[in-house]
């Protein structure tokens, strides 16, 4: 075991930048032609494509099926060199894994790395977010000599936790989360291991569809192989060596270019979030970014410190991939992505923080954390870039999550335990010029989508209720984010189910507006339990066609009715009951008085906003029926409320005094830490950190 | 037999091929009219009619087939200038089509545009959101009515998309494909309150119809467009028949499908008709290819703003598993799949600073207008056409037959000022890097498109056309791995001369589950009737079309298809049933072994997973009536030395192997006869494209006037 005491690795984790270049990459470079270099680089790009979109049809999850899938191909120390994704933290967090291969079993006599072997993981050590993101590789042999790693990454979801489909609220320790297999070797001589898969079939709710996922990965790994065998047969090995090398340097060379652009600085973000997982208590990250030349340094001081029994840890490298899918599809959309992105950033981790979890300390809502910190770096990207192009500057996507989680049986006798796809709904962002994108996807999973409802009552035991745009559901401004998505689900065909929910922001907004603009506000679960929906149904009485209505009198919908915050314990639910979430929208961009009118009217007009928003929000006056524009009088309502705004102003340090007398309830900061500043009077962490 | 006609509509040219007696063959591009497509089409067919030395009157009275492949439509999509619709939806589902599965923002354009995040956009709906109603009724996943519709709801709703002026509707329930009488109740409604003579010829569509199939996001989406298609067709297609019958055409006019068959007009659906001529094309690639006894071809049209892909496989054009995007709309139809990928003549060169000083050439392209800087219609930018005439390879003073001028001073320019001079490189140099860039980025899009669908490009014969394809063949076949090149007589009419070549055919499509391996018992369904009664009703209705089509069920030939899945996977594979109609649980044992066969050649037997349970997910019924084709017949070998005529004065071009402009023997097409060979490096003008034969290529023109470019 080359000295590994099997335990965690705590080296292997810190090597998420280049490795150092072999002498033999480095002499490969000078004989290499820029026009040749241009051509390879596409070819890869194909077979990172062609890998992605085999992984994508052959798979069965919900992940899987609706594109939270990335396919990697690595170099023969386990650096990330092409990637075909629109999660971009696969494109720095799948190396961890290969070269943790590397490591351990490449010259362990009773384990090695040959030729038809295939390796997987599910351990959110190595694999850097929660257990539910799996990966499979495959190493590339030429020859008998190691030439690279190809492999997939795929949310499977469901890995045997407590709590069914992935993601456990009640985890106490890492023990309560499932499957927790660092990189393992499941296949050998092009076959895999039927009594490793049997293995994970026996531990996991979904055999089928933790299977079908492994063999979609390997499929598309074999043929990425293929692929790369038939171009090194063509270019020659010392070419294919120093190329995929060359992408990492020019990748890194081109980041550090575009980060040279950006103005010198300090850009501090505080970021809290109101769940721990099954319990409501208040915690912060706080983020700051340093930017100097070509430099940016990540830092965490004065952020929660680590909950030892509680699901919202981190690792610190989860991260680090999350920094990624703001700097991949806000930054550095023009450039290629893969781990030579990572040469411009350096971090900052306290030794006890949750966004640095150590020992068995649970990890499985780790997205929640990860999340509440890429919306720092939203907040702080905007401000950090607008310097060198305002256009991408923009507000925030949803991110406070909203999915409903189940296991059971399906209306077919099969079992079932996973996630449903509307996170793939969220509305973007308002931008400097435009409204966010209404439904946009999820911003972490930019090419996942949210399926049709019948793909999803096809095999799920839930009828929709409905599934509509959600009006309001946005942050508002001169530009609105753009809508979010609501939905119920109605128990049917089957008896029963486990429903839960899981994200957060339902005490207070999850996600902030920017230079104005409003933050999208909070999100929750309403359940009726005994429902007469079905009834309303079959009597035609049903008019009930979106969330709004729920909430409005006259609801004609009966049962016993709960509100819960949307990080919701999985729990059964009987056939009849009904389960309503919502996804949010975008934040919104500057001020809403200066929103152009006739845009409120347009939205009006589609039952995107209502009155009280047009009143109240936007201040705009306009004929209730036809919803013709008063434009005199809309200028005297914001001119009014102009100056109300400027009779509640006071001056800063007034401001600040009041302030800080407030408190939040002792209950809730539980786990904050010193209340403001968590750094104040740091505890030292438990035992065994 | 008399005169058979075939026409295709492109951007620029209305393309015609015409037979008579089935030989004696003409071809013909008269310039497209965009503002009236009858007035060009018309045009051409009295040229057509003049190189058979007859009047219109003549010529149209003796045709016996007028097929056409129309754009009709496709502009009115993109410029949203349709009919005003409004669409009847569940209650509780109006914003299905506005929400597009979230990622609509994604379909139709380019991986790097849908990677710049900070400025998607979802397209401008077809339907504006005030013109959706929701009609209380909802309908489960075995088809059961769990909520009834109700008149007066239905009534009342209708009421407000009449008041808000629709001119057609579109009705889309969830679940309708599994069960369509609320749909069909919907249709009677609007019959009965508005008859005809009240609304005139409103159409009234049902998803249920257009497209029985699982999804109800791409299902609306194509009944959408069916009904934008329709309404924006129908006045032009009666005005062009009316036309051909005052000329004296006594036929239906047929129209060319996507899906790979013709119909008349009044029993096409519109939908079907987007992207008829590049099918069209596919099919034509397909009849070639039986002459030569080719089964496996992969077919590309390279022209001046794009380059499509097709296959043709074991002697098929077949339809993949494929989601067809018209403009910016994800429709569910049968279509053939004929790929666009952003790169041709007009493609742009540019200097990725970012990344090094890197030479990159496209995504983006200077279109017909401006169009290349050498056609001095105000272009800038370096093209790869720009490319081609400073490395000698197109002639200047006749480009397009000379048509066209081009002015080489100004690719020069372009070239110098923003590649060569930016990079240190001489003109010529980086002329040839543009150049070679294009190439492989084509080679390697085409093989990844080959190889998705299954198949190894090596093992195909590769067929170039398109103003620019055998300009650039030679360059990108390497990346194919394949050394034989056709380049057909038809190249420049490809699209006119393929839909000579379809049969009247239909695609009867239904999605229905039937678990027939199942997993909990490992055993085969015994659900017999489940699958017949598919297959049955497809049958029925293909049947019953083709009669009123005037043909007879003993000229029928139907072949099932099934969309096929393992346990819970959600993508589908598509395979040819061996059974038309099951018998036993032993004939699901035949389908299911098929199903893994195939799938374990796509993708490797270590993906197969049958001990998961097999499931049926689609049925698709192709009835066919096959259609006597003009025969092809080979011309007689000449001498393989190039008659002199057929020479032009020499010119210098640049060959990258030999790193120099060398002085290169230039050939005239139209004076080559078959059997003429002609070693590389040299050029042939043809009156719509250049050959260029590289130095270690060989082209001979074969008896059947196809240019055949080998590696030697």
């Amino acid at each position: 075991m080359n000295g590994m005491a099997y335990g965690r690795d705590m080296e292997v984790v810190q090597r998420l930048k280049p490795e150092p270049m072999t002498a033999e990459e480095s002499a490969a470079q000078e004989k290499i032609d820029a026009v040749e270099f241009e051509i390879f680089s596409h070819k890869m790009n194909m077979i990172a494509q062609e890998g992605k979109e085999t992984t994508m049809k052959l798979g069965a999850s919900s992940g899987m099926r609706w594109g939270d899938v990335a396919f990697g191909i690595y170099t023969a120390q386990g650096d990330l060199a092409v990637v075909a994704t629109g999660i971009w933290f696969h494109a720095v967090l799948g190396q961890i894994p290969v070269k943790y291969i590397v490591k351990h079993w490449l010259n362990e006599p009773s384990v090695g790395v040959k030729d038809g072997d295939s390796f997987f993981w599910n351990d959110p050590f190595y694999g850097g977010v929660h257990g539910a993101d799996m990966g499979l590789v495959a190493p590339v042999f030429h020859k008998g000599k190691l030439v690279c790693f190809v492999g997939a990454i795929v949310h499977t979801g469901e890995c045997g936790g407590t709590d069914p489909g992935g993601m456990s609220n009640n985890a106490r320790s890492k023990y309560d989360e499932g499957l927790l297999v660092p990189p393992l070797k499941v296949g050998e001589n092009y076959a895999l291991k039927e009594d490793i898969l049997n293995m994970f079939g026996a531990m996991t709710r979904d055999p089928r569809t933790m299977i079908l996922d492994i063999k979609a990965r390997l499929a598309a790994s074999r043929i990425a192989q293929r692929r790369i065998l038939e171009l090194i047969d063509q270019k020659g090995l010392e070419f294919f060596i120093g190329a995929l090398r060359r992408i990492l340097i020019v990748t890194a060379e081109a980041a550090r270019k575009k980060v040279r652009l950006l103005n010198d600085g300090t850009f501090r973000q505080p970021r809290f979030m109101d769940t721990v997982g099954a319990n409501d208590r208040l915690v912060k990250v706080n983020v700051t970014l340093k930017k100097k030349g070509d430099k940016i340094t990540l830092n965490f001081e004065d952020t929660t410190p680590m909950i030892p029994d509680k699901p919202i840890n981190t690792f610190f490298q989860g991260i680090i991939g999350l920094c990624m899918v703001y700097f991949c599809g806000w930054f550095f959309h023009d450039l290629p992505a893969n781990n030579g992105l990572l040469e411009i950033l350096d971090w900052e981790f306290p030794d006890n923080a949750i966004v640095n979890a150590k020992g068995d300390a649970p990890t499985s809502l780790s997205p929640f954390t990860q999340c509440i910190f890429a919306h720092g770096m939203f907040l702080a990207g905007a401000r950090m870039t607008y310097n060198l192009d305002p256009s991408r500057a923009v507000a925030a996507w949803f991110q406070g999550f909203g999915v409903p989680i189940f296991g059971g049986m399906n209306q077919w006798g099969e079992p079932i335990a996973d996630i449903t796809p509307e996170i793939n709904a969220t509305g973007a962002g308002a931008r400097p010029d435009i409204d966010g994108v209404n439904g946009a996807g999820s911003w972490f999973a930019t090419m996942s989508d949210c399926s049709d409802v019948e793909t999803t009552e096809l095999d799920r035991p839930f009828l929709y209720t409905y599934r509509n745009y959600f009006q309001n559901s946005y942050g508002h401004g001169k530009y609105r984010g753009g809508l979010g998505v609501g939905f119920g689900l109605m128990v049917h065909h089957v008896p029963w189910v486990a429903l839960g929910s899981f994200g957060f922001g339902s005490k207070f907004p999850a996600t902030m507006g920017i230079f104005g603009g409003y933050a999208v506000p909070p999100v929750f679960v309403q359940v009726v339990r005994g429902s007469n929906f079905k009834a309303l149904l079959s009597e035609g009485r049903s008019n009930l066609v979106n969330l709004d209505e729920m909430y409005a009198p006259g609801n004609p919908e009966q049962g016993h009715r709960e509100l819960h915050h949307i990080s919701l314990t999985i729990q059964p639910y009987m056939n009849g009951d009904t389960f309503y979430v919502p996804v949010g929208g975008g934040a919104g961009y500057g001020d809403p008085l200066e929103r152009d009118p006739a845009m409120v009217i347009a939205d009006l007009r589609e039952q995107r906003t209502n009155a009280w928003a047009a009143r109240n929000i936007y201040h705009v006056a306009y004929d209730q029926k036809t919803l013709r524009l008063d434009s005199e009088k809309t200028e005297v309502l914001r001119e009014e409320a102009r100056a109300k705004r400027k009779e509640r102003a006071k001056p800063y340090e007034e401001f600040e005094a009041e302030w800080r007398q407030l408190r939040p309830p002792e209950e809730v900061l539980q786990h904050y830490g010193t209340y403001p500043h968590p750094s104040e009077g740091l505890q030292a962490g438990p035992p065994g950190m | 037999m008399g005169f058979s006609i075939n026409v295709d509509i492109g951007g620029t040219f209305t393309d015609f091929f015409v037979t008579q007696d089935g030989k004696e063959i003409q071809i013909g591009k008269t310039p497209t009219t965009h503002y009236e497509l009858s007035v060009g089409f018309m045009k051409g067919i009295r040229e057509m009619a003049g190189l058979y030395q007859s009047d219109l009157r003549d010529f149209l009275g003796q045709a016996e087939a007028v097929r056409y492949c129309t754009t009709l439509g496709t502009n009115a999509i993109i410029e949203r200038t349709g009919p005003k619709l409004g669409l009847i939806t569940t209650a509780g589902f109006e914003d299905t089509i506005f929400l597009g599965r979230g990622r609509s923002w994604a379909d139709g354009i380019s991986l790097q545009e849908n990677k710049d995040l900070a400025r998607i956009q979802k397209p401008e709906p077809l339907i504006p959101r005030d013109m959706v109603v929701g009609v209380h009724e909802r309908i489960d996943s075995f088809g059961q009515i769990i909520a009834p519709l109700k008149r007066e709801d239905v009534l009342e709703k209708l009421q407000i998309l009449v008041d808000r002026g629709a001119m057609g509707f579109v009705v889309c329930l969830l679940w309708s494909f599994a069960n369509p009488v609320h749909e069909q109740m919907v249709k009677q409604l609007i019959e009965d309150e508005y008859p005809e003579d009240y609304l005139g010829s409103m159409p009234v569509i049902l998803s249920s119809e257009v497209s029985p199939k699982s999804g109800e996001y791409t299902r609306f989406v194509t009944a959408i467009v069916n009904a934008y298609l329709h309404g924006v067709m129908g006045d032009e297609l009666n005005k062009l028949v009316t036309e051909l019958r005052t000329g004296g055409y006594q036929r239906p006019l047929a129209l060319v499908h996507n899906t790979g068959g013709m119909k008349k007009v009044s029993r096409s659906r519109a939908v079907l008709t987007h992207n008829a001529g590049p099918v069209a094309g596919l099919h034509g690639a397909r009849t070639l290819g039986q002459v030569y006894g080719y089964d496996n071809i992969t077919f590309t049209d390279m022209g001046g703003t794009s380059f499509d892909i097709g296959v043709i496989s074991g002697g098929r054009v077949r339809a993949y598993d494929f989601i067809p995007v018209i403009d910016r709309w994800r429709t569910n139809i049968s279509a053939i799949e004929v790929k666009s990928i952003g790169a041709g003549g007009g493609s742009i060169a540019w200097i990725n600073k970012l990344m090094g000083n890197a030479l990159e050439v496209g995504p983006q392209s200077a279109g017909s207008m401006p169009g290349p800087a050498c056609y001095d219609q105000g272009g800038e930018e370096p093209t790869v056409t720009d490319a081609d005439l400073v490395l000698g390879y197109l002639n200047p003073e006749n480009y397009l037959g000379g048509k066209m001028l081009l002015d080489p001073d100004l690719s020069t320019r372009a070239i110098e000022k923003k590649i060569a001079n930016p990079l240190g490189l001489s003109i010529v140099e980086a002329a040839s890097r543009i150049r070679r860039i294009i190439d492989a980025r084509m080679g390697q899009e085409v093989f990844k498109e080959v190889v998705l669908k299954g198949h190894d490009p090596r093992d195909f014969v590769l067929f170039a056309v398109g103003g620019a394809g055998p300009t650039h063949a030679c360059g990108f076949a390497p990346y194919l791995e394949v050394s034989k090149v056709l380049v057909p007589f038809f190249s420049p009419v490809f699209g006119a001369f393929g839909a000579s070549t379809v049969n009247i055919q239909q695609v009867w499509e239904k999605s229905k589950t039937l678990k027939i391996f199942q997993w909990a018992t490992q055993s085969y369904s015994e659900d017999i009737d489940g699958f017949n009664a598919v297959v049955n009703e497809l049958k029925d209705l293909a049947i019953r079309d083709l009669r009123l089509e005037g043909f007879r069920e003993d000229q029928i030939h139907f072949q099932l298809e099934i969309d096929m899945r393992y346990g819970m996977q959600y993508n589908l594979t598509k395979i040819i049933s061996p059974h038309l109609n099951v018998k036993s649980p032993v004939d699901f044992k035949d389908i299911c072994d098929i199903f893994t066969r195939d799938y374990s050649a796509i993708y490797t037997p270590e993906a197969t997973f049958p001990v998961g349970g097999i499931n049926i997910e689609c049925f698709y019924l192709t009835a066919t009536v096959e259609t006597p084709l003009h025969k092809i017949e080979p011309d007689q070998i000449n001498d393989p030395q190039p008659p002199a005529e057929a020479r032009r004065d020499s010119r210098k071009a640049y060959w990258a192997g030999v790193g120099d402009y060398q002085d290169t023997p230039v050939f005239n097409f139209g004076a080559l006869k078959p059997g003429n060979m002609i070693a590389g490096p040299a050029l042939i003008e043809a009156p719509d494209t250049t050959y260029v034969i590289e130095p270690d290529w060989q082209f001979t023109l074969d008896p059947y006037y196809t240019g055949v470019l080998e590696r030697v």
